[in-house]
Protein backbone atom coordinates (compact mmCIF):
# COMPACT_ATOMS: atom_id res chain seq x y z
CA UNK A 1 0.00 0.00 0.00
CA UNK A 2 1.20 3.34 -0.81
CA UNK A 3 -0.04 6.46 1.26
CA UNK A 4 -0.11 9.52 0.42
CA UNK A 5 -0.01 12.94 2.83
CA UNK A 6 1.26 15.81 4.33
CA UNK A 7 0.30 17.90 1.37
CA UNK A 8 1.12 21.82 1.76
CA UNK A 9 0.94 25.08 -0.30
CA UNK A 10 2.02 28.61 -0.01
CA UNK A 11 0.62 30.41 -3.03
CA UNK A 12 -0.58 33.81 -3.65
CA UNK A 13 -3.70 32.68 -2.06
CA UNK A 14 -1.67 31.96 1.43
CA UNK A 15 1.16 30.21 3.13
CA UNK A 16 -0.54 26.93 3.91
CA UNK A 17 -2.51 24.50 2.63
CA UNK A 18 -5.37 25.66 5.27
CA UNK A 19 -5.81 29.37 4.20
CA UNK A 20 -5.70 28.10 0.68
CA UNK A 21 -8.53 25.55 0.90
CA UNK A 22 -10.33 28.13 2.81
CA UNK A 23 -9.71 30.62 0.00
CA UNK A 24 -10.84 28.09 -2.86
CA UNK A 25 -14.11 27.61 -0.46
CA UNK A 26 -14.84 31.33 -0.75
CA UNK A 27 -14.01 30.88 -4.63
CA UNK A 28 -11.53 33.97 -4.73
CA UNK A 29 -8.60 33.81 -7.00
CA UNK A 30 -4.72 34.81 -6.88
CA UNK A 31 -5.18 35.98 -9.66
CA UNK A 32 -5.14 40.21 -10.38
CA UNK A 33 -3.84 42.28 -13.08
CA UNK A 34 -0.39 43.51 -13.37
CA UNK A 35 0.33 46.68 -14.67
CA UNK A 36 2.59 46.87 -17.69
CA UNK A 37 4.08 43.53 -16.25
CA UNK A 38 3.83 42.05 -19.73
CA UNK A 39 6.17 42.62 -23.47
CA UNK A 40 6.47 45.98 -24.13
CA UNK A 41 4.41 47.35 -20.99
CA UNK A 42 1.50 45.71 -21.73
CA UNK A 43 -0.85 45.03 -18.62
CA UNK A 44 -1.61 40.98 -17.92
CA UNK A 45 -3.35 39.18 -15.71
CA UNK A 46 -1.38 36.68 -13.28
CA UNK A 47 -1.49 34.98 -9.89
CA UNK A 48 1.99 36.10 -8.24
CA UNK A 49 2.78 36.76 -4.93
CA UNK A 50 2.70 40.57 -3.69
CA UNK A 51 4.46 40.40 -0.12
CA UNK A 52 7.60 37.91 -0.97
CA UNK A 53 11.04 39.08 -1.62
CA UNK A 54 12.29 38.49 -4.95
CA UNK A 55 15.99 37.99 -3.84
CA UNK A 56 16.61 34.05 -3.75
CA UNK A 57 12.46 33.63 -3.95
CA UNK A 58 12.81 30.07 -5.33
CA UNK A 59 15.30 28.33 -2.82
CA UNK A 60 12.99 30.85 0.14
CA UNK A 61 9.68 29.23 -0.77
CA UNK A 62 10.91 25.57 -1.33
CA UNK A 63 13.03 25.62 2.24
CA UNK A 64 9.66 27.13 4.02
CA UNK A 65 7.70 24.94 2.87
CA UNK A 66 9.52 21.56 3.96
CA UNK A 67 9.88 23.17 7.12
CA UNK A 68 5.72 23.40 7.20
CA UNK A 69 5.69 20.24 5.96
CA UNK A 70 8.14 18.41 8.67
CA UNK A 71 5.57 18.70 11.36
CA UNK A 72 3.26 17.15 9.73
CA UNK A 73 5.29 13.92 9.80
CA UNK A 74 7.61 11.89 11.43
CA UNK A 75 10.58 14.32 11.13
CA UNK A 76 13.38 11.30 10.87
CA UNK A 77 12.36 10.45 7.84
CA UNK A 78 13.50 13.37 6.23
CA UNK A 79 17.49 13.05 6.26
CA UNK A 80 16.82 8.93 6.19
CA UNK A 81 18.44 6.89 3.48
CA UNK A 82 15.40 5.64 2.77
CA UNK A 83 14.17 8.40 1.44
CA UNK A 84 14.17 9.96 -1.81
CA UNK A 85 13.28 14.21 -2.45
CA UNK A 86 12.07 14.91 -5.82
CA UNK A 87 11.66 18.31 -6.91
CA UNK A 88 9.19 19.25 -9.94
CA UNK A 89 9.99 22.47 -11.86
CA UNK A 90 10.48 24.07 -15.15
CA UNK A 91 12.62 26.76 -14.90
CA UNK A 92 13.78 26.81 -11.31
CA UNK A 93 15.89 29.30 -9.82
CA UNK A 94 16.03 31.10 -13.54
CA UNK A 95 16.29 34.76 -12.90
CA UNK A 96 19.21 33.86 -10.33
CA UNK A 97 21.39 31.48 -12.70
CA UNK A 98 20.38 30.57 -16.09
CA UNK A 99 23.07 28.36 -16.60
CA UNK A 100 22.39 26.36 -13.50
CA UNK A 101 18.50 26.49 -12.08
CA UNK A 102 18.63 23.97 -9.94
CA UNK A 103 22.17 23.63 -8.74
CA UNK A 104 22.15 25.61 -5.57
CA UNK A 105 18.55 25.17 -4.45
CA UNK A 106 18.94 21.52 -4.26
CA UNK A 107 22.91 22.27 -2.42
CA UNK A 108 20.93 24.04 0.44
CA UNK A 109 18.12 21.46 0.86
CA UNK A 110 20.82 18.89 1.00
CA UNK A 111 22.97 20.32 3.35
CA UNK A 112 20.28 22.05 5.21
CA UNK A 113 17.82 19.32 6.02
CA UNK A 114 21.07 16.46 5.93
CA UNK A 115 19.72 14.73 2.92
CA UNK A 116 21.31 11.14 2.34
CA UNK A 117 20.23 10.94 -1.23
CA UNK A 118 21.04 12.89 -4.09
CA UNK A 119 17.71 14.83 -4.80
CA UNK A 120 16.28 14.11 -8.40
CA UNK A 121 14.62 17.16 -10.47
CA UNK A 122 11.59 16.17 -12.87
CA UNK A 123 11.53 18.85 -15.67
CA UNK A 124 8.87 17.85 -18.01
CA UNK A 125 7.12 21.03 -18.65
CA UNK A 126 3.56 21.27 -17.09
CA UNK A 127 3.20 17.49 -16.39
CA UNK A 128 6.04 17.63 -14.17
CA UNK A 129 4.12 17.59 -10.50
CA UNK A 130 1.86 14.65 -11.73
CA UNK A 131 4.67 12.60 -12.86
CA UNK A 132 7.33 13.42 -9.65
CA UNK A 133 4.27 12.15 -7.59
CA UNK A 134 3.58 8.88 -9.98
CA UNK A 135 8.02 8.63 -9.75
CA UNK A 136 8.10 9.03 -6.30
CA UNK A 137 4.96 6.11 -6.13
CA UNK A 138 7.23 3.85 -8.33
CA UNK A 139 10.24 4.18 -6.86
CA UNK A 140 8.51 2.84 -2.88
CA UNK A 141 6.06 0.33 -4.60
CA UNK A 142 9.42 -1.39 -6.19
CA UNK A 143 11.49 -0.80 -2.64
CA UNK A 144 13.63 1.42 -3.60
CA UNK A 145 12.63 4.06 -0.90
CA UNK A 146 10.52 4.00 1.86
CA UNK A 147 9.76 7.55 1.62
CA UNK A 148 9.46 10.55 -0.76
CA UNK A 149 9.08 14.05 -0.24
CA UNK A 150 7.47 15.94 -3.59
CA UNK A 151 8.29 19.34 -4.18
CA UNK A 152 6.75 21.53 -7.18
CA UNK A 153 7.24 25.07 -7.25
CA UNK A 154 7.59 27.83 -10.27
CA UNK A 155 7.79 31.44 -10.25
CA UNK A 156 6.51 34.13 -12.95
CA UNK A 157 9.48 35.68 -14.92
CA UNK A 158 9.91 37.94 -17.51
CA UNK A 159 10.76 34.98 -19.68
CA UNK A 160 7.96 32.67 -19.18
CA UNK A 161 5.68 35.47 -19.60
CA UNK A 162 7.16 36.66 -22.20
CA UNK A 163 7.68 33.29 -24.10
CA UNK A 164 3.90 32.70 -23.42
CA UNK A 165 3.12 36.28 -24.95
CA UNK A 166 4.85 35.51 -27.99
CA UNK A 167 3.16 32.46 -28.54
CA UNK A 168 -0.36 34.78 -28.36
CA UNK A 169 -1.30 32.01 -25.40
CA UNK A 170 -1.45 34.97 -22.31
CA UNK A 171 -5.57 35.24 -21.64
CA UNK A 172 -6.93 38.92 -21.86
CA UNK A 173 -9.06 38.42 -18.38
CA UNK A 174 -8.51 35.64 -15.85
CA UNK A 175 -8.80 32.60 -17.17
CA UNK A 176 -12.03 30.44 -18.23
CA UNK A 177 -10.80 27.14 -18.35
CA UNK A 178 -13.27 25.02 -20.73
CA UNK A 179 -15.51 28.21 -20.86
CA UNK A 180 -16.94 29.41 -24.51
CA UNK A 181 -15.17 32.76 -24.10
CA UNK A 182 -11.80 31.58 -22.53
CA UNK A 183 -8.44 32.47 -25.10
CA UNK A 184 -5.71 31.68 -23.59
CA UNK A 185 -3.96 30.80 -19.55
CA UNK A 186 -3.22 33.05 -16.37
CA UNK A 187 0.33 32.50 -15.10
CA UNK A 188 0.80 31.70 -11.64
CA UNK A 189 3.50 31.17 -9.15
CA UNK A 190 3.55 28.85 -6.25
CA UNK A 191 4.54 26.00 -4.05
CA UNK A 192 3.30 22.66 -3.22
CA UNK A 193 4.53 18.95 -1.64
CA UNK A 194 2.63 16.10 -0.75
CA UNK A 195 4.59 13.05 0.75
CA UNK A 196 4.58 9.49 -0.41
CA UNK A 197 4.99 6.81 2.00
CA UNK A 198 4.28 2.62 2.22
CA UNK A 199 3.80 3.52 6.21
CA UNK A 200 0.81 5.02 7.33
CA UNK A 201 1.89 5.97 10.53
CA UNK A 202 4.54 8.64 9.43
CA UNK A 203 1.28 10.75 8.83
CA UNK A 204 0.50 13.22 12.24
CA UNK A 205 -3.07 13.39 9.90
CA UNK A 206 -4.09 10.11 8.61
CA UNK A 207 -2.95 9.73 4.95
CA UNK A 208 -4.70 8.69 1.80
CA UNK A 209 -4.11 6.09 -1.05
CA UNK A 210 -2.47 6.89 -3.92
CA UNK A 211 -2.84 4.38 -6.82
CA UNK A 212 -0.31 3.51 -9.59
CA UNK A 213 0.15 6.27 -12.40
CA UNK A 214 0.88 6.27 -15.68
CA UNK A 215 2.12 8.90 -18.77
CA UNK A 216 2.00 9.05 -22.27
CA UNK A 217 3.32 11.12 -25.16
CA UNK A 218 0.94 12.34 -27.59
CA UNK A 219 3.39 11.61 -30.31
CA UNK A 220 1.86 14.72 -32.45
CA UNK A 221 3.60 18.50 -31.56
CA UNK A 222 6.06 20.06 -29.15
CA UNK A 223 3.77 22.72 -28.52
CA UNK A 224 0.01 22.22 -29.45
CA UNK A 225 -1.99 19.40 -27.89
CA UNK A 226 -3.19 16.49 -29.98
CA UNK A 227 -6.84 16.75 -31.75
CA UNK A 228 -8.25 13.65 -30.65
CA UNK A 229 -6.50 13.52 -27.32
CA UNK A 230 -4.56 10.43 -27.37
CA UNK A 231 -1.63 11.34 -25.08
CA UNK A 232 -4.40 11.68 -22.62
CA UNK A 233 -6.52 9.13 -23.24
CA UNK A 234 -3.63 6.43 -23.82
CA UNK A 235 -2.53 7.90 -20.30
CA UNK A 236 -5.81 7.76 -18.47
CA UNK A 237 -6.77 4.04 -19.74
CA UNK A 238 -4.01 2.53 -18.79
CA UNK A 239 -3.31 4.03 -15.25
CA UNK A 240 -7.42 2.74 -14.52
CA UNK A 241 -6.61 -0.88 -16.34
CA UNK A 242 -3.44 -1.07 -14.06
CA UNK A 243 -5.75 -0.28 -11.44
CA UNK A 244 -8.79 -2.38 -12.65
CA UNK A 245 -11.03 0.89 -12.46
CA UNK A 246 -13.73 1.75 -14.81
CA UNK A 247 -15.32 4.69 -15.51
CA UNK A 248 -18.12 4.80 -13.11
CA UNK A 249 -15.48 4.24 -10.65
CA UNK A 250 -14.02 7.90 -10.36
CA UNK A 251 -16.18 10.38 -8.71
CA UNK A 252 -14.36 13.74 -9.42
CA UNK A 253 -11.75 14.72 -12.12
CA UNK A 254 -9.01 17.24 -11.26
CA UNK A 255 -8.58 18.50 -14.73
CA UNK A 256 -5.13 20.51 -16.18
CA UNK A 257 -7.47 23.48 -17.74
CA UNK A 258 -5.46 25.83 -18.76
CA UNK A 259 -8.16 27.96 -20.96
CA UNK A 260 -6.50 27.60 -23.94
CA UNK A 261 -9.16 27.04 -26.90
CA UNK A 262 -6.72 23.72 -27.78
CA UNK A 263 -5.72 22.16 -24.78
CA UNK A 264 -9.45 22.05 -22.97
CA UNK A 265 -10.53 21.06 -26.27
CA UNK A 266 -8.17 18.24 -26.47
CA UNK A 267 -9.28 17.23 -22.88
CA UNK A 268 -12.63 17.35 -23.45
CA UNK A 269 -12.26 14.79 -26.62
CA UNK A 270 -10.27 12.23 -24.33
CA UNK A 271 -12.63 12.08 -21.39
CA UNK A 272 -15.48 11.64 -23.73
CA UNK A 273 -13.55 8.89 -25.29
CA UNK A 274 -12.78 7.72 -21.74
CA UNK A 275 -16.72 7.86 -20.93
CA UNK A 276 -15.65 10.61 -18.44
CA UNK A 277 -17.94 12.90 -18.91
CA UNK A 278 -20.21 12.50 -16.30
CA UNK A 279 -17.54 12.55 -13.35
CA UNK A 280 -17.87 15.79 -11.91
CA UNK A 281 -14.34 17.96 -12.94
CA UNK A 282 -12.93 21.07 -12.43
CA UNK A 283 -9.85 22.98 -13.33
CA UNK A 284 -7.71 24.99 -10.48
CA UNK A 285 -5.97 26.99 -12.85
CA UNK A 286 -8.64 30.21 -12.36
CA UNK A 287 -7.61 30.35 -8.45
CA UNK A 288 -3.95 29.88 -8.69
CA UNK A 289 -3.42 30.57 -12.91
CA UNK A 290 -0.96 27.94 -14.01
CA UNK A 291 1.89 27.57 -11.83
CA UNK A 292 3.70 25.48 -14.50
CA UNK A 293 5.88 22.78 -12.83
CA UNK A 294 4.12 23.14 -9.60
CA UNK A 295 0.71 22.49 -10.88
CA UNK A 296 0.27 19.47 -10.51
CA UNK A 297 1.41 19.07 -6.91
CA UNK A 298 -1.12 22.14 -6.23
CA UNK A 299 -3.86 20.84 -7.36
CA UNK A 300 -3.20 17.57 -6.15
CA UNK A 301 -2.85 18.63 -3.06
CA UNK A 302 -6.28 20.69 -3.30
CA UNK A 303 -8.03 17.72 -4.67
CA UNK A 304 -6.28 15.63 -1.58
CA UNK A 305 -8.36 19.07 0.17
CA UNK A 306 -11.38 18.19 -1.94
CA UNK A 307 -10.79 14.30 -0.57
CA UNK A 308 -10.89 15.01 3.59
CA UNK A 309 -13.83 17.27 3.13
CA UNK A 310 -16.04 15.68 0.98
CA UNK A 311 -16.45 18.47 -1.15
CA UNK A 312 -16.63 19.18 -4.78
CA UNK A 313 -14.98 22.58 -5.63
CA UNK A 314 -16.49 25.12 -8.79
CA UNK A 315 -13.91 25.74 -11.35
CA UNK A 316 -13.49 29.06 -11.21
CA UNK A 317 -13.98 30.86 -14.84
CA UNK A 318 -16.26 28.36 -16.13
CA UNK A 319 -20.14 29.52 -17.42
CA UNK A 320 -20.79 28.09 -20.73
CA UNK A 321 -19.60 25.26 -22.44
CA UNK A 322 -16.82 25.84 -24.62
CA UNK A 323 -16.00 22.36 -25.61
CA UNK A 324 -17.34 20.03 -28.21
CA UNK A 325 -17.63 17.03 -25.76
CA UNK A 326 -19.78 18.71 -23.12
CA UNK A 327 -18.17 17.81 -19.33
CA UNK A 328 -19.70 17.94 -16.01
CA UNK A 329 -17.87 20.63 -15.39
CA UNK A 330 -18.56 22.01 -11.16
CA UNK A 331 -20.72 24.86 -11.30
CA UNK A 332 -20.78 25.69 -7.51
CA UNK A 333 -19.21 24.01 -4.52
CA UNK A 334 -21.22 21.19 -3.06
CA UNK A 335 -20.79 18.08 -1.01
CA UNK A 336 -20.23 15.41 -2.15
CA UNK A 337 -19.34 11.56 -1.10
CA UNK A 338 -15.97 11.18 -2.60
CA UNK A 339 -13.61 8.19 -2.81
CA UNK A 340 -11.73 8.09 -6.21
CA UNK A 341 -10.24 11.05 -7.71
CA UNK A 342 -8.40 11.44 -11.06
CA UNK A 343 -5.46 14.08 -11.80
CA UNK A 344 -4.34 14.88 -14.95
CA UNK A 345 -1.72 16.86 -16.75
CA UNK A 346 -0.67 17.66 -20.55
CA UNK A 347 1.70 19.75 -21.38
CA UNK A 348 4.84 21.12 -24.29
CA UNK A 349 6.48 18.09 -25.63
CA UNK A 350 3.52 15.80 -25.91
CA UNK A 351 3.51 14.89 -22.20
CA UNK A 352 0.07 13.65 -20.22
CA UNK A 353 0.55 12.05 -16.99
CA UNK A 354 -2.12 10.68 -14.73
CA UNK A 355 -2.81 9.91 -10.96
CA UNK A 356 -5.48 8.28 -8.62
CA UNK A 357 -6.10 8.88 -5.23
CA UNK A 358 -8.17 7.26 -2.86
CA UNK A 359 -9.84 8.01 0.51
CA UNK A 360 -9.44 4.76 2.13
CA UNK B 1 16.98 -9.35 -17.24
CA UNK B 2 17.27 -7.29 -19.32
CA UNK B 3 19.83 -5.99 -21.68
CA UNK B 4 21.53 -2.93 -23.40
CA UNK B 5 21.78 -3.96 -26.66
CA UNK B 6 22.99 -0.57 -28.72
CA UNK B 7 24.10 2.71 -27.95
CA UNK B 8 25.82 6.40 -29.26
CA UNK B 9 28.41 8.94 -28.41
CA UNK B 10 28.29 12.23 -29.45
CA UNK B 11 30.92 14.52 -28.12
CA UNK B 12 32.23 17.90 -29.55
CA UNK B 13 34.28 16.15 -31.99
CA UNK B 14 33.32 12.25 -32.10
CA UNK B 15 30.44 10.32 -32.76
CA UNK B 16 29.98 6.80 -32.07
CA UNK B 17 27.55 4.13 -32.18
CA UNK B 18 28.59 0.81 -30.20
CA UNK B 19 31.95 2.08 -29.89
CA UNK B 20 32.70 2.12 -33.84
CA UNK B 21 33.36 5.92 -34.86
CA UNK B 22 30.65 7.06 -37.60
CA UNK B 23 31.65 10.53 -38.47
CA UNK B 24 34.98 12.61 -38.00
CA UNK B 25 34.58 16.50 -37.19
CA UNK B 26 35.62 19.03 -40.16
CA UNK B 27 36.95 21.95 -37.91
CA UNK B 28 36.80 23.84 -41.38
CA UNK B 29 33.37 23.90 -41.84
CA UNK B 30 30.66 26.04 -41.60
CA UNK B 31 28.02 23.40 -40.17
CA UNK B 32 27.89 22.84 -36.45
CA UNK B 33 29.27 19.41 -35.96
CA UNK B 34 25.67 18.04 -35.10
CA UNK B 35 24.49 19.08 -38.79
CA UNK B 36 27.69 17.32 -39.75
CA UNK B 37 26.78 14.24 -38.42
CA UNK B 38 23.05 14.83 -39.89
CA UNK B 39 24.26 15.37 -43.80
CA UNK B 40 27.04 12.76 -43.30
CA UNK B 41 24.47 10.21 -42.46
CA UNK B 42 22.44 10.84 -44.55
CA UNK B 43 19.15 11.49 -42.59
CA UNK B 44 16.26 13.50 -44.45
CA UNK B 45 13.81 14.88 -41.89
CA UNK B 46 13.96 18.61 -42.39
CA UNK B 47 12.41 19.50 -39.03
CA UNK B 48 15.85 19.12 -37.86
CA UNK B 49 17.25 22.48 -39.12
CA UNK B 50 14.39 24.00 -36.60
CA UNK B 51 15.47 21.92 -33.75
CA UNK B 52 17.93 23.48 -30.98
CA UNK B 53 20.98 21.57 -30.35
CA UNK B 54 19.27 19.35 -27.73
CA UNK B 55 17.01 18.16 -29.85
CA UNK B 56 19.39 18.03 -32.62
CA UNK B 57 21.33 15.60 -30.59
CA UNK B 58 18.53 13.34 -29.48
CA UNK B 59 17.29 13.04 -33.03
CA UNK B 60 20.94 11.80 -34.18
CA UNK B 61 21.53 9.32 -30.97
CA UNK B 62 18.26 7.94 -31.50
CA UNK B 63 18.10 7.35 -35.17
CA UNK B 64 21.79 6.11 -34.89
CA UNK B 65 20.59 3.49 -32.23
CA UNK B 66 17.47 2.39 -34.61
CA UNK B 67 19.82 1.68 -37.22
CA UNK B 68 21.98 -0.34 -35.12
CA UNK B 69 18.98 -1.89 -33.81
CA UNK B 70 16.63 -2.22 -36.56
CA UNK B 71 14.13 -4.41 -34.46
CA UNK B 72 12.67 -1.72 -32.78
CA UNK B 73 10.14 -1.15 -35.13
CA UNK B 74 8.37 -4.34 -33.92
CA UNK B 75 7.17 -2.82 -30.85
CA UNK B 76 4.08 -1.89 -30.14
CA UNK B 77 3.64 2.18 -30.19
CA UNK B 78 3.07 1.92 -26.31
CA UNK B 79 5.88 -0.51 -25.63
CA UNK B 80 9.01 2.05 -25.98
CA UNK B 81 9.67 4.17 -22.81
CA UNK B 82 11.92 7.13 -23.10
CA UNK B 83 14.29 8.11 -19.78
CA UNK B 84 16.40 10.75 -20.08
CA UNK B 85 18.24 13.36 -18.23
CA UNK B 86 20.47 15.89 -18.30
CA UNK B 87 22.50 18.69 -15.52
CA UNK B 88 21.81 22.00 -17.66
CA UNK B 89 18.16 21.20 -18.17
CA UNK B 90 17.70 23.51 -21.58
CA UNK B 91 20.20 26.52 -20.40
CA UNK B 92 21.52 26.51 -24.18
CA UNK B 93 18.35 27.74 -25.46
CA UNK B 94 16.87 29.74 -22.48
CA UNK B 95 19.76 31.64 -23.13
CA UNK B 96 19.17 32.01 -26.54
CA UNK B 97 15.86 33.09 -25.93
CA UNK B 98 16.45 35.27 -23.45
CA UNK B 99 18.89 37.44 -25.60
CA UNK B 100 15.95 37.45 -27.69
CA UNK B 101 13.90 39.63 -26.47
CA UNK B 102 16.68 41.51 -24.16
CA UNK B 103 18.87 42.45 -26.90
CA UNK B 104 17.30 41.15 -30.18
CA UNK B 105 13.88 43.21 -29.73
CA UNK B 106 11.07 40.67 -29.42
CA UNK B 107 10.61 37.24 -27.42
CA UNK B 108 11.01 34.34 -30.36
CA UNK B 109 8.05 32.19 -29.77
CA UNK B 110 10.22 29.39 -31.82
CA UNK B 111 12.87 29.60 -29.38
CA UNK B 112 10.62 29.52 -26.62
CA UNK B 113 8.90 26.60 -27.98
CA UNK B 114 12.58 24.73 -26.95
CA UNK B 115 13.03 26.47 -23.60
CA UNK B 116 12.23 22.56 -21.49
CA UNK B 117 14.31 20.35 -22.01
CA UNK B 118 11.55 17.36 -22.29
CA UNK B 119 11.13 18.60 -25.55
CA UNK B 120 13.45 16.43 -27.20
CA UNK B 121 11.12 13.30 -25.74
CA UNK B 122 8.48 15.08 -27.55
CA UNK B 123 10.73 15.27 -31.16
CA UNK B 124 11.63 11.71 -30.58
CA UNK B 125 8.20 10.50 -29.93
CA UNK B 126 6.38 12.52 -32.94
CA UNK B 127 8.73 11.08 -35.51
CA UNK B 128 8.74 7.50 -33.81
CA UNK B 129 4.92 7.41 -33.06
CA UNK B 130 5.95 6.27 -29.85
CA UNK B 131 3.14 6.45 -27.08
CA UNK B 132 4.95 5.46 -24.26
CA UNK B 133 6.07 6.38 -21.08
CA UNK B 134 8.62 9.88 -20.34
CA UNK B 135 10.52 10.74 -18.03
CA UNK B 136 13.49 13.87 -18.30
CA UNK B 137 15.79 14.49 -15.16
CA UNK B 138 17.83 17.11 -14.28
CA UNK B 139 21.09 15.32 -12.27
CA UNK B 140 24.08 17.32 -11.27
CA UNK B 141 26.30 14.14 -13.13
CA UNK B 142 25.02 11.38 -15.04
CA UNK B 143 23.99 8.44 -12.09
CA UNK B 144 24.21 5.21 -13.73
CA UNK B 145 22.00 3.58 -10.33
CA UNK B 146 19.15 6.06 -11.16
CA UNK B 147 19.11 5.20 -14.87
CA UNK B 148 19.19 0.84 -13.83
CA UNK B 149 16.80 1.40 -11.31
CA UNK B 150 14.61 3.46 -12.76
CA UNK B 151 14.20 1.70 -16.53
CA UNK B 152 13.89 -1.45 -14.77
CA UNK B 153 10.78 0.34 -12.84
CA UNK B 154 9.49 0.89 -16.37
CA UNK B 155 10.04 -2.12 -17.56
CA UNK B 156 7.88 -3.71 -14.81
CA UNK B 157 5.09 -1.28 -15.61
CA UNK B 158 4.88 -2.70 -19.34
CA UNK B 159 7.38 -1.30 -21.08
CA UNK B 160 9.39 -3.73 -23.23
CA UNK B 161 12.12 -1.32 -23.84
CA UNK B 162 13.60 1.67 -22.62
CA UNK B 163 15.42 4.56 -24.68
CA UNK B 164 17.45 5.74 -22.12
CA UNK B 165 19.92 9.20 -22.95
CA UNK B 166 22.21 11.80 -21.09
CA UNK B 167 22.16 14.93 -22.82
CA UNK B 168 24.52 17.49 -21.81
CA UNK B 169 24.54 19.99 -24.16
CA UNK B 170 26.30 23.35 -23.44
CA UNK B 171 27.06 26.03 -26.07
CA UNK B 172 29.83 24.16 -27.81
CA UNK B 173 30.58 21.20 -25.44
CA UNK B 174 28.39 18.21 -26.05
CA UNK B 175 28.31 15.07 -23.60
CA UNK B 176 25.42 12.75 -25.39
CA UNK B 177 24.88 9.29 -24.43
CA UNK B 178 21.89 7.29 -25.20
CA UNK B 179 22.11 3.65 -24.70
CA UNK B 180 18.92 0.87 -25.46
CA UNK B 181 17.70 -1.23 -22.97
CA UNK B 182 15.69 -4.38 -23.60
CA UNK B 183 13.99 -7.39 -21.87
CA UNK B 184 15.13 -9.40 -24.68
CA UNK B 185 18.99 -9.18 -25.65
CA UNK B 186 20.64 -10.70 -29.16
CA UNK B 187 24.17 -10.39 -27.98
CA UNK B 188 23.65 -7.52 -25.44
CA UNK B 189 25.08 -6.96 -22.19
CA UNK B 190 23.51 -7.24 -19.12
CA UNK B 191 21.91 -4.15 -17.67
CA UNK B 192 23.48 -3.17 -14.70
CA UNK B 193 25.34 -0.43 -12.77
CA UNK B 194 28.68 -1.55 -13.44
CA UNK B 195 28.05 -2.34 -17.46
CA UNK B 196 26.52 0.94 -17.34
CA UNK B 197 29.37 2.70 -16.05
CA UNK B 198 31.96 1.24 -18.30
CA UNK B 199 30.18 2.03 -21.65
CA UNK B 200 29.55 5.32 -20.39
CA UNK B 201 32.83 6.26 -20.42
CA UNK B 202 34.86 9.22 -18.46
CA UNK B 203 33.62 11.32 -21.06
CA UNK B 204 30.29 11.73 -19.67
CA UNK B 205 30.78 13.49 -16.37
Amino acid sequence: MIYIGAEEIISPLGKSVEKNFSAILENRTGISVADRAGFNGDSVYISNFLDLSEKNKFENLIVAILDQVIIKIDERIVSSARTIVLLSSTKGDLDNNINDQFGKTILTLATRYYLANQPIVVSNACISGVLAINTAGNFIKAGLYDHAIVIGCDLISDFVLFGFQSLFAISSQPCMPFDASRNGITMGEGCGVVVVSNSEVVFNEKPLKLLPGTSANDANHISGPSRTGEGLYRSVKRTMEMNNLFSADIDFISAHGTGTIYNDEMESIAFDRLDLTHAPLNSLKGYFGHTLGAAGIIETAISMQMLRNQILIKSLGFEQTGTSKELNIIKENKPAELRMILKTASGFGGGNASLLIQKP
Amino acid sequence: MSFITSYCHITSDSCLVNGGEIATRDLLSNDSWLKQIYKSQEFVYPKFYKMDSLSQAGFIASELIKRAQPNLSAYKDEEIAMLFGNQYSSADSDIRFKKSYEEHGAPSPALFVYTLPNIVLGEIAILNKWFGENLFVVLPKFAPDFFVSYAKILMSKGSEAVLCGWLGIWDEQINVFLFLVEKQGNAGMEFNVGNLHKLAGLEVV
